[in-house]
């Protein structure tokens, strides 16, 4: 119960903090110090429990659906870090209290304090590898807003910038790692994962686990090549800094590679990468941090070497290593903090941090100096504290690790020269602060800082003293604890006494207390500053800042690569892939003509077709310069198609066929007119090279996809059916619907519903032409008469017909006549054709398009006003009717218990005339029937009226609305 | 009333129908400050839908319409997401289509309309149901696009979204067609135990690819992906949120209906399209969305990626994986909608805050907005608490249980490419100046609204058993 709570609790005070008013400094610190007291309190009282070897485990179900739980889990090494976590908490708050001036936003700053103390409590106490990686970005996110904090500042925006990138991403490969660990393990949870070590080592997916877990784990803890985010951090408040930056996030990259060691380590690959990666960290870290200016500059690259000293330590493959690895950890955070925590005193007390305007602060703040002097020397690994005892087993552990002679030289001696450099930044540190001529040209007068601030450090640096002189006697059991819970029973023998003997490591740890010494000496005789020498080439960041530019570049690259706003290219690419698809999948289909025999072709058939394809190719080509001749040739097509239909004896098929040809090719004439100017096929820019080149491409890929897919067909054709649906119809269309004709069956009946919705969209496609072409004004250079018309000037202006008029005269008499005289007749075989539908050729679409005909014709010939005066057809009621009649027939069924749309048949007997077949498919037949002329009679009148848009000239008409609607083009025209 | 006719599952449907002809019928004769009522009648449509849905909600799978119309669990769950996310789009819509006088019944009405297609494609129990479902999505779309008839970007996207999408759905016809042909059944459980009988018969294939193209276009993924860009940058934002959020919901259902419900058996051929789809969906869409600067471009290239995802799921063709698959659609809306949402927030008069640099120093303006953009953000980029997170953890399990490892590891490689833009709009917020000081103009149910929703999206991650058990059920 407690682990929950020492979880929750940081949340919970978070939480409070961001709704306590933002002047309540003290309530703030108050509420954090005493959430980070308690939990270090909790995490004391478990102590007990997991000296004993327990492992304290709280399972709560969290995402049953997923296997995962919310799985808190406490062992020895769990255990140190939740105590460093929560005590360096405790401590960071109280000098926060301190540090933070009134006028910061404080709320916002303790909320994120102690979110991210959750989260690191969180990732430590983590029973699976899901929840760790969600507390590890938690961890990332919440240490942003706290780098963020102090937005104002120009530097900490590109490192917070800079350190969310790298972490995030990092995070994220971490994440791929775990779920691919999880998945060979068979399970996320940590103690499967521990146990399954052979498994996974043995498993080929091993080498991406590792490469994808240390990643992250080398993002997080700043380390080579990844170790420039860490000094543009510091930018953040120095509490922060102390906390974040030293003590307990950078340290969850190692903490997580020691966590799975038991599971990864041992290989080769986990040799080379993770030694690889800690001994560069920890030589150029180290080598860096000599020159830099900034106090926290210093401590931040000493805070890469020591922790590449850890990465080095875990990644040789010894169970001694790793213990001293988890010690140096230890020890680490605490010089460190303490470290900071004196820079961020100076930074108070001065106003400045610059090492070059910084001097002689020891008389000015002489309790500041000591400290800091302890913790430094810590660092540098003097005897007598912390810092010599874990440096001196990894100086030991190099002196062993190497094979061959080069690796028992190389690495010893690398290790003694980061020693080296070690000595040298820490002598540097506090000789240019502390000591020296006083500062004169300081911002503000240095002075000692008040207790509360000096209380952590001092504490912190007891640590240091009493864990360098009694190492066995005070962290020797926390030590011995973790190191069991991590390695099991193979706990290897390893010495915490302070004097071995003359060793070799104690003649290494001389020689780099000597060595640097001796190069700081002659730093500082030469006054070397600033920039790095040899290695400031090599700057991460702007490494980092050029590869985000070049991605930027590349994707730049890509995208104008790949993708057009233009529709052509588009199109080109969409057509294309489901080509090479479908070309694909011919491939490895069997794609071949099927066992059925071929007919012999009818050379007159066969010249049918061939006119039929000329036009439609023709009628590509011209589509985009003479659409007039475009649109003939379509017709041709659908003529072809008609006459096909009749070859192969299918008349019903044909007459719906050319009554749909011809409705529709009239009305796209009518349309034709107002659209603009077409492109001048011999205008010379459309006759470049590139532009023909792009048109014999279109032309090359229309005709591959065409002839595909008429092989496609064919090949079909040529084969077995597999269903024989026409047959069913043919068989079922008497029996069962009552009717002969089967096209019409089929639509009527057996696919009614397909009707009636078609039914609905081709009224709806009506109404939507017609409320677009009502405020249609044609564009400019098509408002004039057309040439044909302007040409012949015998023939009247339209708008000087006169509607009243019962004739035009002139040549147009003899066709109005006839037209005139066709309208009855067509109107009786429409009417016959849509009765007679049921069992012979015809049907209510039939019908209807013949109806439409002959009403265009009208319009045709006698002109749009002339027909407008007269017509009483109302569109728009026979549509509604129409649907209505076929929604009434539909719904009748229910009525008969049948569902919607079943048919019902009704033979009556009339006496004299004979028996009527009545079918309620004819009530649904109607209803088409009537939709049919209202929809096409609809966009008739809208696109035909476009004629009198711009030079009708105010006429009496009939018709109110034909006035008004006169009266307002002609106000547009002027 | 709806039990005498067999038609239960439908009801929603057919409600939903009804009370759009009278929101249009009202609408007609509304006058311009009256037009709240519209926007008022279309929630309350929304209102009553869930209601119609839940008490005719069902526990197997029922149809209607001789199997043509199917109501399952799933069918119901993502029913009342749809309703939601539609909701929340048109809250979200109303400042600003005030402000510019596009505060019309149009919007509300497609938006309702295209609702009823997505709830068309989720029952469809047939090849011809699906269809149906598509055009009348679609077509509401193309008219949303164009809607603000002022722009003229806004009508070239939508011309070439027809164009395109005319296409499409003319692919998707003919693969239904030729599947037809093969099974000769349009029927969905029928066709998938026709084609376990069938031997890969010439044109299965074929069918197979068209299929997938069309779906592949409606889902916007790699190489049909090319409207999604124009589309998200051309439309005016409320439609460009609107699309972004729950045609992602039909999309899809539409692949799971068909590909997994109608053509399990054909698995193994539709796996490695998909696959090849996927990661170009992915490796695209996140490559180029870095190099938008406008942020509407920016999340047209991200859902192209995230996308890609999505098809992680059902690729993996197992039941983990539609759930997965299912789960990151969900996911992905909530995010979406919080995003455009954002821009919807910020935009005001002769200001469409769409460009990335438009969210300069939002931390300095409204640190609550600018921490509501930085959570739905990172959950986009995937990074644990956000719900974002679970979504791609699932994926990539789904997929790592097919024995797809490079799959997953590419699939992670992208996201931490992914990551990059993302975290940039960030950095803008925190790190950059202002551009201006003018304060944010939008109304209190927006700002409401948005606020639930960007704590959803972390309070969904904390507890992200909430809405995978919804899954789970819709999946069991």
């Amino acid at each position: 119960m407690s682990l929950v709570l020492i979880v929750l609790l940081p949340f919970i005070g978070s939480l409070i903090a961001a709704f306590l008013p933002s002047n309540a400094r003290n309530a703030e610190a108050w509420l954090a110090g005493i959430v980070a007291v308690t939990c270090a309190v909790l995490v004391a009282d478990l102590y007990p429990a997991v000296a004993s070897g327990e492992v304290l485990r709280v399972v709560v179900p969290w995402l049953p659906q997923f296997g995962l739980d919310f799985y808190l889990r406490m062992d020895g090494y769990a255990w140190l870090f939740a105590m460093l976590v929560t005590f360096m908490g405790a401590l960071v708050v109280l000098y926060a209290r301190y540090y933070m001036s009134p006028a910061d936003p404080v709320p916002r700053f303790f909320s994120f304090l102690l979110a991210f103390m959750g989260a690191m409590v969180g990732m430590v106490l983590s029973g699976n590898l899901i929840q760790l990686a969600v507390f590890w970005e938690v961890t990332s996110f919440t240490s942003f807003m706290l780098i963020a904090y102090w937005y104002h500042l120009s530097d900490a925006r590109h490192g917070a910038r800079t350190a969310l990138t790298v972490t995030a991403m990092g995070g994220l490969a971490m994440l791929g790692g775990m779920l691919l660990l999880g998945h060979v393990a068979g399970g996320y949870d940590l103690d499967r994962v521990l146990e399954a070590g052979e498994l996974v080592r043995s498993h080929p997916w091993y080498p991406a686990i590792v490469i994808l877990v240390v990643l992250g784990a080398l993002t997080k803890s700043a380390q080579f090549p990844f170790h420039f985010w860490l000094p543009h951090a510091m930018a953040a408040p120095t509490p922060v800094s102390a906390y974040l930056h030293s003590a307990t996030m950078v340290k969850a990259g190692a903490f997580l590679l020691a966590r799975l060691w038991p599971t990864l380590s041992g290989t080769e690959i986990w040799f080379w990468i993770v030694c690889l990666a800690g001994l560069l960290s920890l030589l150029l870290g180290a080598f860096s941090a000599i020159f830099q200016r900034d106090m926290k500059g210093v401590l931040a690259y000493s805070t890469i070497s020591h922790l590449g000293l850890v990465t080095l330590l875990l990644g040789m493959n010894s169970r001694v290593a790793l213990v001293a690895a988890v010690f140096h950890m230890m020890n680490h955070a605490t010089f460190k903090a303490s470290l900071f925590m004196a820079a961020g005193i100076v930074d108070h007390g001065t106003g400045t941090r610059d090492l070059r305007r910084l001097s002689g602060l020891a008389r000015a703040m002489p309790i500041t100096a000591t400290l800091a002097t302890v913790s430094a020397a810590a660092m540098a690994g003097v005897p007598l504290l912390n810092g010599f005892l874990s440096k001196e087993m990894f100086f030991a552990e190099t002196v062993f690790a190497g094979e061959g002679p080069r690796g028992h030289i190389a690495l010893p001696a690398m290790a003694t020269l980061a020693g080296m450099f070690s000595v040298a930044y820490s002598l540097r540190f506090i000789h240019q602060v502390f000591f020296g001529p006083p500062a004169r040209d300081l911002p503000r007068t240095p002075h000692e800082p008040t207790r509360g601030m000096l209380l952590p450090s001092a504490l912190l640096v007891s640590a240091c003293l009493l864990v360098g002189i009694l190492p066995s006697e005070t962290v020797g059991p926390f030590l011995a604890t973790a190191a069991r819970a991590i390695l099991g029973d193979a706990v290897p023998t390893y010495s915490l006494a302070i004097w071995h003997g003359f060793t070799i490591p104690l003649l290494m740890s001389v020689l780099a207390l000597v060595g640097g010494f001796f190069i700081y000496l002659y730093l500082y005789r030469h006054r070397a500053h600033g920039r790095t020498p040899l290695i400031s080439r090599i700057d991460g960041r702007r490494t980092f800042d050029v590869m985000i530019i070049r991605l930027i570049r590349v994707a730049g690259f890509v995208q104008r690569l790949i993708s057009s706003r233009r529709l052509q290219p588009q199109l080109v690419v969409m057509v294309c892939t489901a080509a090479v698809a479908a070309l694909v999948g011919a491939h490895t289909g069997q794609v071949a003509w099927g066992p059925m025999p071929v007919s012999s072709v009818d050379p007159v058939f066969a010249v049918l077709w061939v006119v039929g394809a000329v036009c439609a190719i023709g009628a590509a080509h011209q589509a985009k310069y003479h659409r007039l001749a475009a649109l003939i040739m379509v017709g041709g097509v659908g003529l072809i198609t008609c006459l096909t239909f009749a070859w192969f004896s299918a008349p019903d098929l044909a007459l719906t066929q050319i009554t749909v040809e011809v409705v529709t090719v009239v009305l796209i004439l009518l349309g034709l007119r107002w659209l603009p100017r077409r492109i001048e096929m011999d205008d010379p820019r459309r006759r470049t090279l590139r532009a023909r080149a792009r048109r014999l491409r279109d032309m090359i890929i229309a005709s591959v996809v065409g002839v595909g897919m008429a092989a496609l067909v064919f090949a079909v054709l040529t084969r077995e059916r597999q269903l024989d649906l026409a047959r069913f119809f043919v068989e079922h269309s008497l029996p069962q619907a009552g009717g002969g004709n089967v096209v019409n069956v089929i639509l009527v009946d057996f696919r009614a519903f397909d009707t009636f919705g078609e039914i609905t969209v081709v009224g709806i496609v009506a109404l939507a032409v017609y409320a677009l072409l009502r405020r249609f004004r044609p564009a400019p250079e098509s408002i004039d008469l057309p040439r044909a018309q302007r040409e012949d000037t015998e023939r009247r202006h339209p708008s000087a017909v006169d509607p009243n008029e019962l004739l035009p005269p002139g040549y147009m008499m003899v066709p109005a006549v006839l037209v005139r005289l066709l309208l009855p007749m067509a109107g009786l075989i429409s009417v016959f054709f849509l009765l007679r539908g049921h069992n012979l050729p015809g049907g209510g679409f039939i019908g209807g398009l013949v109806l439409a005909t002959i009403v265009i014709v009208q319009y045709m010939v006698g002109g749009t006003i002339w027909v407008e005066a007269r017509t009483r057809i109302k569109p728009l009621y026979w549509i509604a009717v129409g649907l209505l009649l076929a929604g009434t027939a539909g719904m009748a069924a229910w009525f008969i218990g049948g569902t919607f749309l079943t048919s019902f048949t009704y033979d009556l007997y009339l006496p004299l005339i004979g028996e009527l077949h009545l079918s309620s498919t004819l009530w649904f037949d109607i209803g088409v029937y009537m939709l049919v002329v209202g929809a096409t009679v609809l966009m008739l009148v809208a696109l035909a009226h476009q004629s009198l848009r711009s030079y009708r000239r105010p006429v009496a008409t009939s018709s109110p609305s034909v006035r008004a609607e006169v009266d307002r083009t002609a106000e547009v025209s002027r | 009333m709806f039990d005498n006719f067999g038609m239960q599952a439908a009801a929603a449907e057919i409600f939903l129908i009804a009370t759009i002809c009278v929101v249009l019928l009202v609408d007609v004769f509304l006058s311009d400050s009256k037009r709240w009522i519209t926007y008022a009648l279309s929630l309350l449509t929304l209102a009553g839908c869930a209601w119609m849905t839940l008490s005719y909600g069902v526990n197997e799978r029922v149809s209607a319409f001789s199997g043509m119309y199917v109501a399952d669990p799933m069918g119901d769950v993502l029913k009342l997401f749809s309703y939601a996310t539609v909701a929340v789009s048109f809250i979200y819509a109303r400042d600003y289509l005030q402000r510019r006088a596009l505060f019309k019944g149009e919007y509300f009405v497609l938006g309702l309309v295209a609702l009823l297609g997505i709830m068309v494609m989720i029952s469809a129990g047939n090849l011809l149901t699906v269809y149906l479902g598509v055009e009348l999505l679609s077509l509401s779309l193309y008219a949303m696009v164009a809607f603000d008839r002022e722009s003229t970007v806004a009508a070239e996207s939508a011309m070439k979204y027809f164009v395109l999408g005319a296409i499409a759905s003319g692919m998707l016809l003919y693969g239904f067609s030729i599947m037809y042909g093969i099974a000769g059944t349009l029927q969905l459980d029928e066709l998938a135990v026709e084609l376990r009988s069938v031997e890969s018969p010439i044109g299965l294939v074929f069918a197979l690819v068209f299929i997938i193209a069309g779906v592949a276009f409606k889902f916007g993924a790699v190489p049909f992906h090319m409207w999604v860009p124009d589309v998200y940058h051309g439309a005016p934002t409320p439609v460009t949120l609107f699309i972004g959020a729950a045609p992602k919901i039909s999309s899809f259902v539409l692949a799971v209906r068909v590909l997994a419900e109608g053509l399990d058996s054909l698995v193994a051929n539709w796996q490695d399209m998909l696959i090849v789809i996927s990661v170009l969906s992915m490796a695209i869409g996140n490559i180029v969305a870095i190099a938008q600067t406008n942020l509407k471009r920016m999340l047209a290239y991200s859902t192209v990626s995230h996308v890609g995802f999505i098809l992680l799921g059902i690729l993996a063709g197992t039941n983990d994986g539609y759930r997965a698959a299912m789960y990151y659609t969900f996911a992905y809306v909530i995010m979406s909608v919080g995003s455009f949402g954002m821009i919807l927030l910020l935009a005001r008069e002769g200001f469409e805050a769409d460009r990335i640099d438009d969210f300069r120093g939002l931390n300095r303006k409204s640190p609550w907005f600018a921490a509501v953009m930085l959570m739905l953000m990172f959950s986009t980029a995937g990074v644990p608490p956000f719900i974002g997170f679970w979504a791609k953890v699932e994926v990539i399990a789904a997929v790592l249980d097919v024995g797809l490892a490079w799959l997953a590891a590419l699939a992670v490689l992208f996201s931490v490419i992914g990551a990059f833009y993302y975290l940039r709009v960030v950095k803008v917020m925190y790190f950059d100046e202002p551009t201006d000081t003018v304060d944010i103009q939008a109304g209190g149910t927006l700002r409401a609204v948005l606020s639930l929703n960007g704590l959803a999206v972390l309070v969904l991650g904390i507890v992200p058993s909430v809405l995978i058990d919804l899954c789970v059920r819709a999946l069991p």
